[in-house]
């Protein structure tokens, strides 16, 4: 049997991802004998080759990112989205909140920003698939090496690979008490900052100590790694639904649950909510910056 | 999916519709997906009801929409009551038979504006075609009405109305908050009455009596009282107000059934000009405070009028529920428990799966627990995410001449004040724009954030919200949750870039079809105001 052609293409993240895929240590020995790495970071080859899978991480950002990403998709059978910034533009996504002019007046000031060769920022931040067609998502930021895995196989074998549907709060082993009470009251006085609180109990629900926690917002699939290290669920895996953007469907569940005047006066409400999925919310940018055809 | 053949109905309302609205141009807006399209000058003539009944037959119509009076007429009215009846007799599930108001929201609200009206009665068939393609069958539970009845308040109304029952062949307990029993047996006039209820065996009575739970529906409910000699739970067909003034009654109830009530916190019937005893919910009646204290002839008849608009609905052989909500998607759920919290009812639990399911005995139906779900793991049978979202987007594309407005009004106050404007127009002259477009939601806390993102992205200009004031909400606090969602929403909406002042909320009593004819008006002035340049959506 042939080795199936592998790619890996890196747009605009930090190639975290890639490390989360070096994490499975001698897996991936044995993944490298049923592939052939034909185009990567890591390898010489300069040229996007023609290929049975091409992993795509990163959310596009700039011209370049458009071009190597059209190439990636013509050149490729199977594209994989690797990771959050590709699945749902990921935390670089934040800089939609801001004009493509006020994120480079910001950065470089009064001075001109270097030309040369250097590709122009696309309008706002985007998803992969807001260009090309994606055949498996893997969100998560970075993705479980396991989960990787298990979708790269999938990829391999020609397969089609599903992201788990259900909030993260499946997967999290905290106990609420409160939460499941039927009462008028909410589940804590106030909504505190993470640093506010002297102690934060590690077996009890993150919602329940008055922190805000985007694991009900957030899909399965992380293996519930932050809520274990004892720090809420930041939303990196995007809603369960794409059509559910994770900001709104926050405001929905939670003001309920918790204070809303609390919720009202975090320091970071926007940051909090669309922290990785902005390019993928309902308006996935200022409004200033359109909506049009002209990434 | 199977195809779903759908058959409209366009009512002239006697003519009230057509002099207005073009009803063959409306009726278009069915387009290829109505199976039969019939205009007809009355929906409640027999013969029309006839006619639908063999189209169901002939055409093996699947759903049904009435384009005419509005949804709520059909509460109100023996021959709407009757229509829908016949209808689901005719095999039709109640989720299907999907109402369209194009009289009060559409013909008598906009009478100097026949195009502007007609691209609106256009857009309304439109979202009701949509709905009835979206509605999901409902599955009826049915039981046999119980003939037992919990009179509150051992007034002079409760014992006249408890004299009724029992000669009917009801047993009756007789709640009062005090020692109701001994002060109404002193009233000379009622003694004969007050002898016959208390020694029949059928009656019971519990004096200092408060009401502590409560389940069930019309026919079927579960009621626990506590009293001095401790807790007791009854099983009764329906419930009877007697003590119009007292409003502990009324607040006790509201914590687990839909009441409306006025400013006096006492319990308000659907509509005291035509149904003075007849609730929300259709198991509760209240005996109407109009009778001055010591007038006894006023209050015997008020007592009369409330105990047999409660006898006709419990002497049907069956009476069927239809539950609110669908089951819990499993492969969604995965128990984060804000639905449980949201819930005023209590209705929703974790059961041992570690999934949230709901008690239909409880569910009132107010859908918080739908937008509280982060993953869309449950629905609102007769208003789902699906509907409610392809409503906005197809309302978006109505052609108008002015400003866009979507106006969410929900089905307590909003939408009924709504239908009372068209008394205001019809009186005052005074109008508003017909591109004004309204969307029924049974609750304020039925209102997603999402639907209005969506709402300003798909390009309408303005948002409306018309929501229950405070402490009238039927589901206690569905407009106080909806608050807290919208004013969260609002730092949302500014940090995309818009101007959140193009979003209201307007609190309304269900007869305040003035305010509600002002509160549109002023929207439209202030988003006049606005520059586009603050607008969102497709620029």
């Amino acid at each position: 049997m042939s080795k199936t052609r592998l790619a890996h293409v890196v747009l605009g993240g930090c190639e975290g991802c890639y490390v989360s895929l070096l994490d499975a240590h001698e897996d991936i020995v044995a993944l490298l004998e049923s592939v052939e790495l034909v185009y990567s970071p890591l390898v010489e080859e300069t040229e996007m080759q023609k290929c049975d899978v091409v992993l795509v991480e990163g959310a596009v950002t700039t011209a370049h990112d458009v071009e190597a990403l059209r190439e990636a998709r013509q050149k490729a059978d199977t594209l994989v989205g690797v990771g959050s910034c590709a699945v749902l533009g990921g935390i670089g996504g934040l800089r939609n909140l801001y004009g493509r002019d006020e994120v480079i007046s910001a950065v470089y000031g009064d001075e001109e920003r270097p030309g040369d060769g250097l590709p122009g920022l696309t309008k706002r931040v985007r998803p992969l698939s807001d260009i090309v067609k994606v055949d498996i998502n893997v969100p998560g930021c970075a993705p479980k090496t396991e989960t990787l895995l298990s979708a790269l196989d999938a990829a391999i074998a020609g397969e089609e690979w599903e992201m788990p549907r259900r909030n993260m709060c499946e997967e999290c082993k905290r106990e609420k008490k409160a939460l499941l009470q039927h009462s008028a009251e909410f589940v804590s006085d106030s909504v505190y900052g993470l640093m506010e609180l002297d102690q934060i109990d590690p077996e009890r629900c993150f919602l329940e100590q008055g922190l805000i926690c985007m694991g009900p917002m957030t899909r399965e699939g992380c293996g519930a790694r932050c809520t274990e290290a004892n720090v809420p669920c930041r939303g990196c895996q995007g809603p369960s639904r794409l059509d559910f953007e994770q900001g709104a469907k926050m405001v929905d569940a939670l003001a309920a649950v918790l204070p809303a005047g609390g919720i009202m006066y975090l320091d970071d409400l926007i940051g909090t909510g669309y922290r990785f999925s902005m390019p993928v919310s309902v308006f996935p940018s200022v409004v200033s910056e359109g909506d049009d055809e002209d990434v | 999916m199977r195809h779903m053949p759908l058959g409209l109905y366009v009512s002239r309302c006697n003519g009230q519709v057509d002099k207005v609205v073009d009803v063959e141009a409306a009726a278009a807006a069915a387009g290829e997906r109505a199976e039969v399209v019939r205009v007809v000058d009355d929906l409640f003539e027999p013969a029309v009801a006839d006619r639908i009944v063999r189209d169901i037959g002939d055409a093996e119509l699947d759903s049904v929409v009435l384009a005419g009076n509005s949804a709520d007429h059909y509460l109100k009215s023996l021959s709407g009551d009757h229509l829908r009846s016949r209808l689901v007799f005719a095999g039709l599930n109640p989720n299907k038979i999907v109402t369209a108001n194009i009289l009060e929201q559409v013909a008598l609200a906009h009478p100097d504006d026949p195009a502007g009206a007609t691209n609106k009665a256009r857009s309304i068939i439109n979202v009701a075609c949509i709905r009835a393609e979206l509605g999901e069958f409902r599955e009826g539970i049915e039981s046999e009405p119980k003939r037992a009845v919990l009179v509150l308040g051992a007034t002079t109304e409760g014992i006249v109305s408890a004299q009724r029952l029992l000669q009917l062949g009801f047993s009756v307990i007789v709640a009062d908050r005090g020692a109701g029993t001994s002060r109404v047996a002193e009233t000379d006039s009622m003694r004969a009455t007050v002898s016959y209820v208390m020694g029949h065996p059928a009656a019971e009575f519990v004096d200092h009596a408060s009401l502590v739970d409560g389940q069930g529906w019309v026919g079927d409910y579960e009621i626990t009282l506590a009293s001095a000699a401790g807790t007791a739970t009854y099983r009764v067909g329906g419930m009877l107000l007697a003590d119009p003034t007292d409003a502990e009654w009324v607040e006790e109830l509201r914590g687990h059934f839909k009441v409306d009530v006025d400013d006096e916190g006492r319990a308000r019937s659907i509509d005291p000009r035509t149904h003075p005893a007849e609730t929300v919910d259709p198991g509760i009646m209240v005996v109407p405070a109009y009778a001055e204290e010591g007038n006894v002839k006023d209050k015997i008849a008020a007592a009369d009028s409330a105990a047999i608009a409660l006898v006709l609905k419990l002497s049907k052989p069956v009476s069927v529920h239809y539950r609110d909500t669908s089951d819990v998607d499993e492969t969604l759920c995965g128990g984060c428990s804000t639905c449980v919290r949201t819930c005023a009812f209590g209705a929703c639990y974790i059961a041992d799966d570690g999934l949230s399911h709901v008690d239909v005995r409880r569910c009132r139906g107010c859908g918080k627990c739908v937008v509280s779900c982060p993953v869309g793991a449950r629905d609102i049978v007769n208003s789902p995410h699906d509907y409610l979202i392809e409503a906005v987007r197809s309302l978006a594309e109505a052609e108008t001449e002015q400003e866009k407005v979507i106006g969410f009004l929900c089905g307590g106050c909003g939408y009924p004040a709504g239908d009372n404007a068209a008394d205001v127009v019809a009186s005052t002259g005074k109008t508003y724009p017909a591109s004004f477009l309204p969307v029924r939601i049974p609750c304020g806390g039925r209102l997603d954030a999402l639907y209005v993102l969506e709402a300003f992205k798909s390009g309408f200009d303005g948002v409306a919200v018309f929501r229950c004031r405070e402490g009238h909400c039927h589901n206690l606090i569905g407009n106080v949750d909806m608050d807290r969602r919208i004013n969260l929403l609002r730092t949302v909406l500014r940090s995309r870039g818009l101007d959140d002042g193009r979003l209201r909320v307007v609190d309304i009593s269900p007869f305040e079809g003035e305010r509600f004819v002002e509160q549109v008006n002023d929207l439209y002035e202030s988003l006049a105001g606005s520059t586009s340049q603050e607008k969102g959506g497709p620029q």
